[in-house]
């Protein structure tokens, strides 16, 4: 099964502007796709869609084989808390919490007990490299480092999809390549990655390369 | 997300803003500490006015001269022999007791006090308002038919715990001091002109246990009204004049029809002239309880007042806290938070904030209120419960939840998309 169906779809903002105009592909399971194009080709409003944050105005957007048009906010942000993963360029971690409570949010959201979510965050940390830093807040970490403990709260739901909107894009070089690294390994153990880059790296280092230019595929 | 991490969260944030929480609870603590002083004073009059007239008894009336009357020439007063005439017309009257006071000298040796409240009563002052133990003996009948100079000593109240004002002030008046120190029980004073025997003396309850209301009324020496009248009184021209004649009908239940009876009697011997008044005791108590009830309606809407104004400052605050967190909500709601959640957040928050301005608000209110019953002496206003404190913060709370559903409402209705895009 696909993990990720779209068929002809659009996205039209208030005041006329066509992001998408139909777009059309498959992401089967386990693949790790880069969707490249210049700057506001729409590849970011697509990610949002595909991350159920936004949805689309036409089309059609099947997550793993289900019809995502009619389900309501309710259901839509439980599907979203389940089975996607979301990474930022600007990390987003919040603040005031520590490594570990970042990365125990999504699960709080969830509904998993206290132990059982700091247990899982702390594994999580371990997993990305972190697991001395569990206590540490945002700031008095890397961009490196945060970046990790965003792909950790990512993974904190055990997602099928982890998507991520150029998640190097405020890293150097060196924690970029590391950030890179951790997708493949992640892909290699299954997970379905999609990510939106400017990187050439990225993109070489991805299974496949999906290009759009003005809001259709190119 | 369970409570105690949301009550952490919560406690977090306001910490993190803590001045912007201090100004927006500072109005809500206000509130809560005027309704709970309200509440401690509709609770301590309600007990002052059940205790007083348990005290009291039902059937009490004051007979006083009326204000402002000029006499036509018919009548000689109120007096003592007006006393003497009920006594013998209504003989089932639990007591009738002329009064009348003064404030005069008292010599004992070498001490020469002035401002002494020497009062002239009969034994019957011994039927109202006891709350005296005797050391030697009372006034009796035959002092009273004899001119007795004897003397009834009244030693000022203690207090069982000092208030701050009087500690700061002072309560001792001259005579206050000098009974404390002497024993004068046997001795002979001089009281003005004349010399008088000291045999008992009255002790007052401690001033904080005190239930009577007029407990500052009390004064310090009770002659015989016979003796007052020859040897105190300072009108010569009404040698039988009395200041009040206090009745007490031992019923209630005959206290219209005795009053009615008193009042003819009265107006008999004036001759027509209705030159005094008869009050119904629990009448003028209850009087003065409707004008503090005027206050703490006062403070009721204050409260009110103050509690709606800290509900705009939290609202305010929620607006500008969810302002300030746009991203916050986006990046929370990408990682699977529902609509609920961030709803409940805020809500939560705001909750906690007020409960913050309650928890303030009940120290300003339980400091205020000690203070309060502090400045009213004996009353018993610091009648505060816990219930009632708990129930000053629960309204906190929800008075500012409340007032921040609409923003966090607004809050929980962001566009991720747009909420992520936020600096």
């Amino acid at each position: 099964m696909n993990s990720i169906t779209v068929d002809g779809l659009t996205r039209t903002y208030q005041g006329g502007y066509q992001a998408l105009k139909g777009v059309s592909f498959a992401i089967a399971n386990s693949e790790f796709v880069a969707i490249m194009g210049p700057s506001g080709c729409g590849k970011s409003t697509l990610l949002n869609i595909l991350g159920l944050l936004d949805r689309p105005t036409g089309g059609k957007y099947l997550l793993e084989g289900a019809e995502t048009a009619r389900l309501s906010d309710a259901e839509i942000t439980g599907l979203r808390r389940a089975r996607i993963g979301f990474v930022f360029q600007a990390f987003n971690l919040l603040p005031r919490l520590s490594a570990l409570e970042n990365v125990a949010l999504p699960m709080a959201y969830a509904g998993q007990g206290v132990e059982e979510r700091r247990a899982r965050a702390r594994e999580l940390l371990t997993r990305v490299g972190l697991g001395r830093k569990a206590e540490n807040t945002p700031l008095q970490l890397s961009g490196g480092e945060r970046q990790r403990v965003g792909i950790a709260r990512a993974l904190a739901n055990k997602p099928a999809l982890l998507l991520a909107d150029e998640p190097t894009g405020n890293l150097d070089s060196k924690s970029s390549v590391e950030i890179l690294a951790l997708f493949k390994e992640l892909n290699a153990e299954g997970m379905t990655v999609v990510l939106v880059t400017h990187d050439p790296a990225i993109g070489a280092a991805a299974g496949r390369v999906i290009r759009i230019k003005d809001g259709a595929l190119a | 997300m369970n409570a105690g991490e949301a009550l952490r969260a919560g406690a977090r944030e306001i910490y993190a803003n803590k001045f912007r929480s201090a100004l927006s609870f500072a109005a809500v603590s206000v509130g809560v500490a005027s309704l709970l002083y309200t509440m401690a004073q509709t609770q301590g009059m309600k007990e002052a006015l059940e205790k007083n007239l348990e005290l009291m008894g039902p059937g009490r009336l004051t007979i006083e001269k009326k204000r402002n009357y000029t006499s036509k020439g018919l009548s000689q007063g109120l007096t003592y022999g007006d006393a003497l005439a009920l006594r013998r017309e209504l003989p089932d009257l639990y007591m009738v007791e002329p009064e009348s006071t003064n404030w005069g000298r008292l010599v004992h040796g070498r001490t020469s006090i002035n401002g002494v409240k020497m009062t002239g009563g009969t034994p019957d002052f011994a039927r109202r308002d006891w709350v005296y133990r005797l050391r030697g003996r009372f006034l009796n009948e035959w002092d009273v038919a004899h001119r007795a100079r004897v003397a009834v000593m009244i030693e000022p109240a203690v207090w069982i715990k000092k208030p701050f004002w009087a500690k700061f002030w002072g309560d001792d008046n001259e005579y206050d001091s000098f009974a404390k120190r002497r024993d004068l029980l046997g001795a002979q004073v001089r009281l003005e002109d004349s010399v008088f025997t000291v045999v008992g003396v009255l002790t007052q309850p401690p001033r904080d246990k005190d239930p009577r209301w007029d407990s500052w009324n009390t004064p310090n020496i009770l002659v015989p009204i016979t003796a007052y009248q020859q040897h105190l009184a300072q009108d010569m021209n009404t040698p039988d004049a009395v200041d009040e004649i206090r009745v007490d009908t031992g019923d209630e239940r005959t206290l219209a029809s005795r009053r009615k009876q008193v009042e003819v009697i009265l107006k008999r011997r004036h001759r027509g002239e209705e030159d005094f008044e008869v009050k119904d005791d629990r009448e003028e108590i209850e009087n003065k309880m409707e004008e503090m009830r005027k206050y703490v309606k006062a403070g009721l809407a204050l409260g009110v007042v103050a509690l709606l104004a800290g509900g705009i400052g939290i609202m305010n605050v929620t607006l500008a806290t969810i302002f300030a967190r746009v991203r916050e909500i986006g990046v929370r709601r990408a990682i699977g938070a529902s609509r609920a959640d961030i709803l409940a957040q805020f809500l939560f928050e705001a909750a906690m904030l007020g409960a913050a301005g309650g928890v303030a608000g009940v120290g300003l209110g339980l400091g205020g209120v000690k203070w309060l019953a502090g400045l009213g002496g004996s009353r018993d206003i610091a009648q505060i419960t816990w219930l009632q404190c708990a129930a000053g913060i629960a309204l906190a709370s929800f008075v500012s939840a409340a007032f921040a559903f609409v923003p966090a409402y607004r809050a929980s209705r962001l566009d991720p998309v747009e909420a992520l895009k936020a600096e």
